[in-house]
């Protein structure tokens, strides 16, 4: 190594050695070539377009003349006025309650069900992730076929068990509409839940339960005295990403009722795309979508620090 | 645990019944799409197996034939009509572009920006992380407005430019991806030793070079898997497809079109439905090891 160079590190001495005319921050030795292709389309399409959505969101639209009128308080306050945006926040939260709910539940029982070493469990297992990958678009369609009023094998049957009337229409009904939406939602992904689940039973340490059964503890006690509090970080990072997910609710709701019937299915996300599609008032249909990117930071970072869980 | 016979046989009993019942619409679904039309609208029964399979379903969407030909041909009463717009062939081809090419794009940004995170130390190194970490907490809906105004001015939009229409697509759900990617990987290369670098590193080797002829081969399995589950997920996504193109129909958007004011098309739809899910299916069966890493972002191993 030459004498000169002693001062600098080894790795330091080479990336000038090799290339003497090239910047330093732009050789591989430095994060920054790295770092930018990524950090590049972050920008141009993440925070250029947000940065838009903000400003967009000052303007008022004049739907006559087209022209937008600088005005920064007319979509915020317009959304306190709007019913329908609260409706949709309504919406939005059942949605992803309810559905986080039955999800995590089933995705426990479920989990704990095919936890077995036994030949064919794991047949069982792999069959179980199959639903993950079907477009939502798709699951949506699926669902809107089985759940059709007149021929859907769904309905047909919760009318045979005498649960609705002849004919009923369960998308087509406002007080049930959300339930069959809600039905393919859970149905698409429990499945998510029962994996994370499963990976998280598996890694338990069995020495407890060892001890646990030793001193005659119950299945049930077991449960709740060791595996749910050995599971719990498991379950809140399945809880937050599912949540965020859950959040962002639409495939279904556009493809099976299209928000409707009226807008008792009506979400956030389609109600911005409703406005954005049927009245192209962009500046409202922005302040929408940012007001649900609000919502999520404010919900998601208020969960992780309540649970102290971190992706 | 040791558990009695009769009651693991109950176990075994429910874990099938809990599977099929979760396997039952898929079942259906494929059922659906080798159904005639009167099977489908069977108003009187639910319609299991009582019918003649036909294949019409497939041939109209997956192989362009002429569903009034094919009517006439096979003597079968339906509506005649809209053949092509039942043709699915072109939106396979330009669903299978775009998520190829997102999965190229996005997974050449993220292995580099990951083995940056995962091997250097630099200041700001857990902002950018959170960062990348943030578009997943992102709402897409949130810059979907915005963008198709910005498409529109920067000529990205299909209807002006096709190419630039794909370019456009597969950069958003590159974006879209991007959290994924990243995080996936930097998991994977965190599981390499950092001193397989450092002896690299002394013998001589620049860090590009360490990072291709001795880091990559290290973790082919993990981009292999990070690239299924990019693939997967553009090959599902809706929503911004939906929004951002009119000339480029993915197939999750095509198959929206086939419900009509006159009645749904379900034979169609189903056939197209299907053919989209084997697709996923066999993927997916591929990543089932790193499927829980993939799906928590990497923060779960199994």
């Amino acid at each position: 190594m030459p004498a000169d160079s002693a001062s600098l590190s080894p790795v330091e001495a080479r990336a000038t050695e090799r290339r003497p005319w090239l910047p330093r921050w732009l050789s591989s030795e430095h994060p920054f070539p790295w770092l930018f292709p990524a950090a590049a389309l972050m920008v141009v399409f993440g925070i250029y377009p947000l940065v838009y959505a903000i400003t967009l969101s000052l303007y008022k639209r004049n739907a006559a003349t087209r022209k937008m009128i600088f005005d920064p308080t007319h979509n915020w306050t317009k959304i306190l006025a709007d019913e329908r945006v609260w409706n949709a926040i309504y919406n939005t939260f059942l949605y992803t309650g309810v559905a986080l709910f039955f999800q995590l539940t089933l995705g426990m029982l479920i989990a704990l069900l095919l936890d077995s070493d036994r030949k064919g469990y794991g047949v069982l297992r792999a069959m179980m992730t199959l639903p993950l990958v079907i477009p939502p678009a798709v699951t949506g369609m699926m669902f809107l076929l089985m759940l059709n009023g007149s021929f859907g094998v769904l309905s047909r049957g919760l009318i045979a068990l005498g649960i609705f009337p002849t004919g009923f229409s369960i998308l087509g009904t406002a007080n049930t509409a959300m339930a069959g939406v809600l039905t393919a939602e859970i149905w698409q992904w429990t499945p998510f839940m029962v994996l994370i689940m499963l990976a998280g039973l598996r890694s338990l340490p069995k020495e407890p339960f060892e001890a646990a059964a030793i001193d005659g503890a119950t299945a049930t006690q077991a449960f709740f005295k060791l595996t749910l509090p050995m599971m719990s970080k498991v379950i809140a990072i399945a809880v937050l990403i599912r949540g965020i997910d859950l959040f962002r609710a639409f495939d279904y709701v556009k493809v099976m009722t299209d928000s409707g019937p009226g807008t008792a299915t009506e979400t956030l996300t389609s109600y911005a795309g409703r406005i954005y599609f049927g009245s192209a008032d962009f500046p409202y249909a922005s302040t929408i979508a940012l007001l649900t990117l609000i919502i999520v930071i404010l919900a998601s970072t208020t969960f992780m620090k309540i649970f102290k869980v971190k992706l | 645990m040791e558990t009695s016979r009769p009651l693991q046989i109950l176990r075994d009993v429910a874990a099938v019944t809990v599977v099929g019942i979760f396997m039952f619409p898929i079942f259906w679904w494929a059922l659906t799409s080798i159904k005639p039309i009167s099977a489908v609208f069977d108003k009187d029964r639910v319609n299991f197996f009582d019918f003649v399979p036909t294949f019409i379903n497939y041939g109209v969407t997956l192989f362009g034939q002429s569903r009034s030909q094919l009517a006439i041909d096979q003597g079968i009463g339906m509506g005649v009509g809209g053949a092509e717009a039942y043709d699915s062939r072109q939106s396979i081809m330009e669903s299978i572009i775009i998520s190829l090419g997102t999965t190229v794009i996005t997974m050449t940004i993220a292995v580099f920006a990951a083995y940056a995170i995962s091997r250097m130390m630099f200041r700001g190194r857990n902002s950018y992380l959170n960062w990348v970490l943030g578009q997943r907490f992102m709402p897409p809906i949130a810059i979907l407005v915005p963008l198709v105004t910005i498409y529109k001015t920067a000529g990205l939009r299909d209807t002006d430019n096709l190419y630039m229409g794909y370019f456009g697509l597969m950069m958003i759900y590159a974006l879209m991806n991007l959290p994924i990617a990243v995080l996936l990987m930097k998991s994977f290369l965190d599981d390499v030793p950092k001193d397989v670098d450092e002896a690299a590193m002394i013998d001589g080797a620049t860090r590009f070079q360490t990072f291709r002829k001795i880091v990559l081969p290290m973790v082919k399995g993990g981009i292999a898997a990070s690239a299924v589950l990019v693939f997967i997920f553009s090959w599902t996504e809706f929503l911004l497809s939906l929004f951002l193109t009119t000339e480029i129909r993915t197939v999750p958007v095509k198959i929206q079109t086939f419900v009509t004011s006159t009645g749904n098309e379900w034979g169609f739809i189903a056939a197209l439905g299907t053919a989209a899910i084997i697709l996923s299916f066999i993927f997916i069966l591929l990543v089932q090891k790193n499927l829980v890493r993939g799906l928590t972002l990497g923060s779960l191993k199994e």
